[in-house]
């Protein structure tokens, strides 16, 4: 890796005060040291922000002990994905955030990822990981996916660059509606997660929507949809990305959904939403055929490649799959 | 004619590691650790294109840079490159980050050449050329046997398919290199080897050194799989480096480079056509194999011994049979051998296709097999593990599960060559009963000094951790490659005979007429002052060579998603003698696991428009992890009176063939190619809407 000055933030303003033009904030390190190493990417400052004290809310779990229709449940930047798939209370609030963050890699890398790494992670096309070429993302002057190896790309596209957003956490929060709070520009901004990643569609240079010196803080869930669930298939067991995920949200009532929402992870820049499959979800019960409707509508303008048109059929199932497991 | 004891007290019973300890402590030190004073890094600059014309290397600014020792290049400025990873220049620093950043100053002018790194690409006739010379299709090598023509258009029943494999890396947990130091006109070489003395040789002359005046070491390794014989370009260069900045110089290639410059098995597209009698009696195989071993034509290292070639037909008699076998040239670097070369593409079709005759000829695929295989061993091994498996229970009508989750079972066979010779030992009895055995063999990871110890033991009545074990070292007498699973059935003799002969020497010259066991101490107090030593060699009669295996594995494949679950592995092996159990269990089990890689996950993937791999990490490059593990169960069959035999490449031989039949036999659809991956189960199924594979 190319040189770097390397300091320590203790507060989130000190860590936006010290990351400069070229900085890169530096939390497990499992994603931003690998792209180092490759020389993918070279901050001249590393900002460490694994240890700050102040305020406590970045590494801490806040649930609120009477659960109500309008509570929330934050997570700071820094609590680990090991933390978050352990938390027994959290388990009973929001089952398909503890399934989404126990299948992210493997034991040794959820012990150090944290939540803002995961979500922040960058693309895991290969071409934008190969030490020796320079795609579009890179800032070259191609997208090699296009005609090239996709088998693990995107099959909503439309946009330059096919690489897919692939953070469980992402799909899992798009589902439960979450909040996501990020210091910029000197203030407290909050975006939803479509907000957090939509940048990613436009600009192919990105991977998300914050701004270099940008800070995440906290992921705000609100805690009014009682179901949730996740799903996604990978090609081995552990330590691999899923080849599709899915999530569903809502609430379950005598047999009939309200309030859901699906989100599919590893088939576009961002977690992908299609509100005619809610509205058509909307007061329904959860069968198989009705599930299998809603994934007709969220798959209709899926526009496969010459190697990842079995992300169809994958998709379909994993959102019929996850669908049904909001049953009770 | 030299025979084990029997019944013996020490072989085949469990014995752990001598070096268990070591190996889990972090004690053991393996070429990675060594650090010999004012050790340098040494790395490689290589060619980021797939072809080139190379006109100019400018070492002039690396050279200059701070912690930088040495700037060589490693084969002229003007040269034409054929592959991605091609070395070019070499740099020897003070640090890791000192070689890295001189190696980005180096600059290299060269203009990109027309390139082709995919076989259906490469076998087109307007296909860019790997070499100028000559086609990229090689002419066939061509057997055949009776009349194939005849007897496939007279036969009941005709499978026809085109399968493939892949191209696998090998990839060694510890990746290949060496430590070099070359003193005046001695070189020390500490190498990451499965043979000592293959380095040696190959380093004979290089830095100006002959080779008797090279001394290379080898405690601890961490795998080759076949492709860690020779120094590699890698070694020479570190000796180039090491002269040049006059100071040891460690190079070990990082996972990028391990992916591309060091082997890999050579691919296969294999158009096959297999034709039975309405009794299932096998009549004919037609076989047409492209295969490519990158820019490795031939010679003795390509492949494995035949470029891309691989054991066509094979294991079962054919009356008729045709094969045709070319090598297809690619930009990519070349093949070695990997473990049991030319065998696992072998077994997968072919067990493939046998499959697919017995469902046509509606019979039990395991009696399709007894009824076809000449050889006696597999028939029992067959007959053993298709009971222990619950085959009977196990095997129904492909595809015949109700549900979207079905299970299959599959089974499948190999066959490989093994056998000992080659190889001098050495002991040492010292007067306090101490014994110290020598031999120049090292140990690949199958336990050589375990193995060694527990001869020593046998013959003197002693337990093997009363023995000391030196081996790894070209200062010992010296032992072959441990390659073509040779090593325990070269070594294991060697030791006996030396062991005997001490052991009569000892008798003869104490007066002590049994000098084993409770005798020893006793017996050795009377050597005196000067130790006792004898040299013995391998000798017939204690290995044999021919080892026959079969595996039947069982799956879970939910036909929603694509995803296999493999359940169980039971695999059959005859062992000849096992001198060990755990470690040969150890084997087998290694064996299984790289098969399953190959069944399941692991290709490398090579994008046809830049040339260069894109799965250069175990992110992309998917190697099996515990969490895939089936249920394992490994049924030796000890044969004693075989001698010692090989075990370690018939182990990996049948799991892909076994593997295949058993989803095809849950999805009632085979698939052609390996790795059998979700998306291609899907396809299988007419699931996947508008693929075009190109
Ligand atoms: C083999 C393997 C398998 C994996 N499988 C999965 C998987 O199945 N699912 C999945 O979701 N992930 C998977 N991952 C990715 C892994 O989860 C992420 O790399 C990890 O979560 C990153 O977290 P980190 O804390 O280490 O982030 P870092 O590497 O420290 O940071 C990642 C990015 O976030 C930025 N950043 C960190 N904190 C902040 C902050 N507070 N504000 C602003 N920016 C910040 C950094 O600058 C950097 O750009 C896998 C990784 C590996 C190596
Ligand atoms: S998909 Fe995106 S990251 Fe991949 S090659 Fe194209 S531009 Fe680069």
């Amino acid at each position: 890796m190319n040189s770097f000055q390397y300091v320590t933030a203790h507060t989130p303003d000190e860590a936006v005060s010290l990351i400069g033009k070229n900085g890169r904030y530096l939390a497990g390190g499992i994603d931003l040291l690998g792209e180092m190493k490759d020389y993918i990417v070279s901050p001249d400052v590393v900002v460490n922000v694994k240890g700050m004290s102040q305020p406590t809310e970045l590494g801490t779990i806040l649930l609120p002990t009477g659960v109500t229709n309008t509570a929330n449940c934050q997570i700071g930047a820094s609590v680990t994905v090991a933390e978050i798939a352990a938390h027994e209370d959290l388990k009973k609030v929001l089952p398909g955030l503890i399934e989404a963050a126990s299948e992210i890699g493997s034991p040794q890398i959820r012990n150090v990822a944290t939540l803002a790494g995961n979500l922040l992670q960058h693309s895991r096309c290969w071409y934008y990981r190969q030490p020796d070429i320079v795609c579009l993302k890179r800032g070259g002057d191609m997208c090699h996916a296009h005609e090239g190896e996709n088998k693990y790309h995107s099959l909503f596209t439309g946009c330059a660059c096919l690489s897919p957003v692939v953070s469980n956490l992402s799909v899992i929060f798009a589902a439960l509606d979450v909040a996501i709070k990020v210091k910029r520009a000197g203030k407290t901004e909050t975006l939803s997660i479509a907000e957090f990643y939509q940048e990613a569609w436009k600009n192919p240079q990105t991977h998300n929507s914050l701004n270099p010196e940008d800070f995440l803080l906290t992921a705000s869930i609100p805690l009014k949809r009682t179901r949730s669930a996740y799903r996604q298939v990978s090609e081995k067991s552990e330590f691999d990305w899923a080849m599709v995920s899915c999530a569903a949200a809502g609430n379950v009532a005598n047999g009939k959904i309200t309030n859901v929402r699906v989100a599919l992870g590893a088939v576009a820049p961002v977690p992908y939403m299609v509100e005619a499959a809610h509205h058509f979800l909307e007061g329904k019960s959860l069968t198989d055929e009705n599930a299998s409707k809603a994934a007709d509508l969220i798959l209709k303008d899926a526009k496969p490649l010459a190697h990842n048109g079995y992300k169809v059929p994958l998709a379909h199932t994993l959102i019929r799959r996850t669908l049904l497991a909001l049953n009770p | 004619m030299a025979a084990w004891p029997n019944p013996s007290e020490v072989l085949g019973k469990p014995a752990t590691r001598l070096d268990a300890e070591a190996k889990v402590t972090g004690r053991a030190k393996y070429t990675y650790d060594v650090q010999p004073e004012g050790w340098l890094y040494g790395m490689i600059l290589r060619s980021k294109w797939a072809a080139a014309k190379v006109t100019k290397i400018d070492l002039s600014k690396a050279q200059a840079m701070p912690g930088v020792k040495a700037a060589i290049l490693t084969g002229g400025e003007n040269r034409t490159v054929r592959y991605y990873g091609q070395e070019l220049a070499a740099i020897a620093a003070t640090t890791k980050q000192a070689c890295l950043d001189a190696l980005r100053a180096i600059e290299v002018t060269a203009e990109p050449l027309p390139f082709v790194v995919k076989e259906d690409d490469a076998m087109k006739p307007d296909s860019p050329r790997v070499f100028e010379k000559s086609p990229n299709v090689s002419d066939p090598s061509v057997r055949e046997d009776g009349h194939v023509d005849d007897a496939m258009a007279s036969a009941a029943v005709v499978c026809e398919a085109e399968l493939r494999t892949q191209i696998q890396l090998h990839h060694p947990l510890e990746t290949h290199g060496n430590v070099v130091w070359i003193q005046n006109d001695h070189a020390t070489v500490w190498a990451s080897t499965q043979g000592i003395s293959s380095v040696r040789d190959s380093l004979n002359g290089a830095a100006g050194i002959p080779q008797s005046n090279i001394q290379v070491l080898c405690d601890y390794m961490g795998g080759g799989f076949g492709s860690k014989f020779g120094a590699g370009a890698h070694g020479r260069i570190a000796a180039d480096l090491s002269k040049a900045a006059g100071a040891p110089v460690k190079l070990m290639l990082n996972r990028l480079e391990q992916g591309l410059a060091v082997g890999n098995r050579p691919s296969s597209i294999q158009k096959v056509k297999f034709a039975a009698d309405k009794d299932g009696k096998l009549l004919a195989a037609d076989v047409e194999n492209h295969g490519s071993p990158g820019i490795g034509g031939g010679g003795q290292t390509a492949g494995g011994g035949g470029g891309a070639n691989i054991s066509m037909p094979y294991i079962y008699r054919f009356p008729n049979s045709r094969s045709k076998q070319f090598g297809v040239a690619l930009n990519t670097g070349a093949s070695t051998a990997f473990r049991a070369p030319g065998h696992p593409p072998a077994s997968f079709s072919t067990e493939s296709m046998m499959d697919e005759l017995a469902v046509k000829l509606g019979m039990d695929p395991v009696e399709f097999r007894l009824l076809n295989d000449p050889d006696g061993t597999r028939q029992e091994e067959y007959r053993d593990g298709r009971d222990k498996f619950g085959w009977a229970a196990k095997y129904k009508k492909p595809g015949s599960d109700p549900g979207p989750i079905k299970t299959g079972v599959g089974c499948a066979g190999g066959t490989w060559g093994g056998g000992g010779g080659g190889t001098k030992a050495e002991v040492q009895i010292n007067s306090d009963g101490t014994v110290e055995m020598r031999c120049g063999t090292q140990d690949l990871g199958t336990g050589s000094r375990t193995v060694i110890a527990m001869v020593a033991a046998e013959a003197f009545g002693l337990h093997p951790s009363d023995i000391t074990v030196k081996i790894g070292d070209t200062n010992l007498p010296p032992s072959g490659g441990s390659g073509g699973s040779s090593t325990t059935a070269s070594v294991a003799p060697a030791i006996w005979d030396t062991c005997q002969k001490a052991l009569e020497t000892l008798q003869q010259q104490t007066g002590v007429a049994d000098a084993r066991g409770a005798n020893w101490s006793d017996a050795c107090k009377k050597l005196g002052v000067t130790p006792l030593s004898a040299q013995g060699q391998w000798q017939k009669g204690l290995s044999s060579g021919g080892a026959g295996g079969v595996n039947f594995a069982e799956v879970e494949v939910d036909t929603e998603t694509g995803f296999i679950r493999l359940k169980k592995i039971v695999a059959v092996h005859d062992c000849g003698l096992i001198v060990n159990p755990l470690t040969t269990t150890s084997q087998i089990n290694g064996g299984i696991t790289s098969g399953i890689g190959y069944a399941l996950y692991e290709e490398r993937v090579m994008d046809r428009y830049t040339g260069l791999m894109l799965n250069n990490n175990f992110d992309s490059y998917k190697i099996p992890n515990i969490a895939d593990m089936p249920d394992i169960e490994v049924i030796l069959h000890n044969k004693p009176e075989r001698g010692v035999i090989g075990i370690g490449e018939p182990a990996v031989i049948p799991v892909a063939g076994a593997i295949a039949n058993a989803v095809a036999n849950a999805i009632g659809v085979r698939i052609h190619s390996l790795p059998i991956t979700p998306a291609k189960v899907l396809a299988a199924l007419g699931k996947v809407p508008n693929v075009t594979t190109v």
